[in-house]
């Protein structure tokens, strides 16, 4: 196994060659702005300096809140060659309540005891007028350096490979939000195995629209091509879902060779595109389009297939992997050359016993699962049960990993990171198993709600629930319910009323709820089922028992059992 | 409520929320009150383009600029070329 070649991220950088395409970025078809890795480091220099001047300094943690674009990324990288330690935020959109906003960046900037908070000019004043920041921290807003500015000196400093580069967060709303603190070693040692089963190299061009508050936006569409000197063309989350096909027109324009999706998204791109648009774009040029960060379904890779085989799509361009944040990225990688290898196996002995039992894709009652190949170079998993004890290959369980990327622990929370540990194994939370020395993903453990590639804890959206002076205190339950039109899962909310009577005024307090949700986790629930008193099952300990309430909802409502 | 308005009522109440009990008047939030999603935004901007008969520059709209029906005419009027 061969090792990175640079020590830092910045070091990594500044080994690109200058003249060579770094980032575009696509604002519309009249907006498109691009710059090369030598401008890029220019402009982040600029932004350096204007931190300094600030007063940042190396160690301090500085939170970007900024849209998704060139200076959002090269703010990003100033940062880190003053060696402090930034970390991106979603930026609020206007479904935002500014209070729960509010409350939230308070949390985080207590978290990361943050000195700054960094937000653009266009930045909503209702939310920076109210925000409570922890003890010591500044909101500044960021001026844009152009291009034409003199390139400042910098004070010469020398990061470490085991210094922190920078934050990245996992699931969880954002005032809950745990930090994954990564060092420059980690992401530089995950990049080169990833770089490395990808085979990554000159002719390569990334295409995104993937936020950088993610990790798979993060790790996979700026950190690779910034220490691998990989062109980028990207969009803005908002600007892909209003119209999709515009990354399709960017692949075939620029010939972009590589991608990474959530599972909705190509499902989303085979329905949601025209179809007589379909005819103009080349997609010949792909080689490979990762499927990541929500269960994969055989059926949404298909369709995408057969929707894009026209436009010169590669047969086998869909690869998969499993990722998290606190790997840095990715543990699996299916191989570059190929398919990534598909099972059937009975349904039943599945579910209830936790065996993988191969069957004919026509066998009644058989699941198909997609692998999510073996581990990359640096990573292991394995199959454990509740004690951590080894499960062989077939057999259901929490995958446990271990690697040389992985994180620490979460950034001031040893509480939270004595609990994802066991020696250096980490409980990932998702179930899965091995077959042919190959990991196939099939769910959380937990009850995670994965809905289009975001992660939803049930009882943040239950909390919101109960908030309702209707429903009876600690009577909700919110689930995942996959959608196969959507591709991705359905949110699903029950909860009691405290008196039935009140059942007559459940539209309003449907409404209600709904923009309470809406407002504090930016998700929309499918549905909410009012019920009267006593409808939600308890546990043993008087909780709302999901699972059990699950299936009396989905019983008494057949139509929704569509998968 | 002029015949485009109520064109686009009836593509939302059918085709998107799917709700029997819903009303939705040219005021009525949708976006952000979480009646529909903003991955149903693409299908609803399409259908706006159709009713106009306009073509909208959609990396120009925002889902604030959807949030209600008047605002979509707005938003159409405001950035919509005649369609060729």
């Amino acid at each position: 196994m061969t090792a990175p070649k640079h020590c830092t991220l910045i070091q990594a950088l500044f080994a690109a060659p200058p003249e060579k395409p770094f980032i575009t970025e696509w604002n519309d078809e009249d907006d498109i702005r691009a710059v090369t890795f030598g401008e890029s480091i220019r402009l982040a220099k600029l932004q350096a300096a204007e931190f300094l001047a600030q007063g940042l300094l190396a160690g301090d943690r500085i939170i970007l809140i900024m849209p998704q674009g060139i200076p959002l990324m090269t703010a990003f990288a100033g940062a880190m060659m003053l060696g402090a330690v930034p970390a991106i935020l979603a930026y609020p959109n206007f479904k935002a309540d500014p209070d729960k906003y509010a409350a939230g960046l308070a949390g985080v900037t207590q978290n990361l005891k943050a000195r700054f908070v960094i937000v653009d000019e266009e930045f909503p004043t209702e939310l920076s007028t109210r925000i409570a920041m922890a003890d010591g921290a500044r909101l500044v807003p960021s001026p844009i350096p152009s291009l034409g500015s003199a390139e400042p000196s910098l004070p010469a400093l020398s990061l470490e490979p085991h210094g922190l580069a920078f934050i990245q967060h996992s699931a969880g709303t954002t005032g809950l939000q745990k930090g994954v603190a990564l060092s420059h070693g980690a992401v530089l040692t995950q990049l080169h195995h990833l770089a490395t089963a990808l085979n990554v190299g000159d002719q390569d061009r990334i295409y995104s629209w993937l936020p950088l508050y993610h990790d798979m936006g993060l790790i996979a569409c700026f950190m690779l091509p910034l220490a691998y000197h990989v062109p980028i063309v990207m969009q803005s989350p908002i600007a892909w879902v209003v119209r999709p096909g515009v990354m399709l027109q960017l692949i075939s324009a620029f010939h972009c060779t590589l991608a990474w999706l959530p599972n909705f998204a190509f499902q989303f791109l085979a329905r949601r595109v025209r179809a007589e648009d379909r005819g103009s774009y080349d997609l010949s040029s792909l080689r490979s389009l990762v499927n990541c960060s929500e269960p994969v379904r055989a059926q949404s890779i298909d369709e995408f297939l057969s929707t894009y085989e026209i436009c010169g799509l590669p047969s086998d361009v869909v690869k998969t992997s499993y990722a998290m944040a606190e790997n840095v990225f990715a543990i699996t990688q299916s191989p570059v050359d190929g398919a990534p290898r598909r099972i059937w196996v009975d349904g039943q002995q599945l579910w209830n016993d936790g065996r993988v039992v191969p069957v004919t894709d026509k066998a009644d009652k058989s699941i198909c699962f997609v692998s999510s190949g073996r581990c990359i170079d640096g990573n292991q998993a394995r199959i454990v049960c509740a004690d951590g004890t080894n499960l062989p290959e077939d057999r259901v369980g929490e995958i446990m990993i271990r690697s040389d990327s992985l994180f620490g622990g979460y950034y001031n929370r040893p509480d939270l990171t004595a609990q994802a540990f066991q020696d250096d194994w980490y409980w990932s939370g998702d179930l899965g198993f091995f077959h042919d020395g190959e990991l196939y993903v099939i769910g959380r453990k937990k009850d995670l709600i994965i809905v289009a590639g975001k992660n939803i804890y049930p009882q943040d959206i239950e909390e919101i629930v109960w908030n309702h002076p209707a429903i009876h205190d600690g009577r909700a339950v919110a689930f995942g319910l996959y959608n196969p039109d959507l591709g991705t899962e359905d949110i699903l909310v029950v909860a009691e009323v405290e008196q039935e009577e009140q059942l007559k005024d459940s539209v309003e307090i449907e409404r209600a709820i709904r923009n309470a949700i809406v407002a504090e986790l930016d998700v929309s629930p499918r549905a909410i089922y009012l019920k009267p008193p006593r409808w939600v099952v308890k546990s043993t300990a008087g909780k709302p028992a999901r699972s059990t309430t699950r299936e009396k909802l989905l019983a008494e409502y057949p139509e929704l059992n569509r998968d | 409520m002029n015949e485009q308005a109520q064109q686009i009522i009836g593509y939302i109440l059918k085709e998107v929320v799917r709700r029997p009990s819903v009303e939705i008047h040219e005021d009525t939030p949708l976006v952000s009150s979480g009646l529909i999603d903003s991955l149903e935004l693409v299908n609803i901007l399409v259908k706006l383009e159709d009713v106009t008969h306009m073509r909208i520059p959609a990396a120009k709209v925002q889902p604030k600029d959807m949030d209600t029906v008047n605002l979509m005419f707005a938003t159409a009027q405001r950035l919509g070329r005649p369609r060729k």
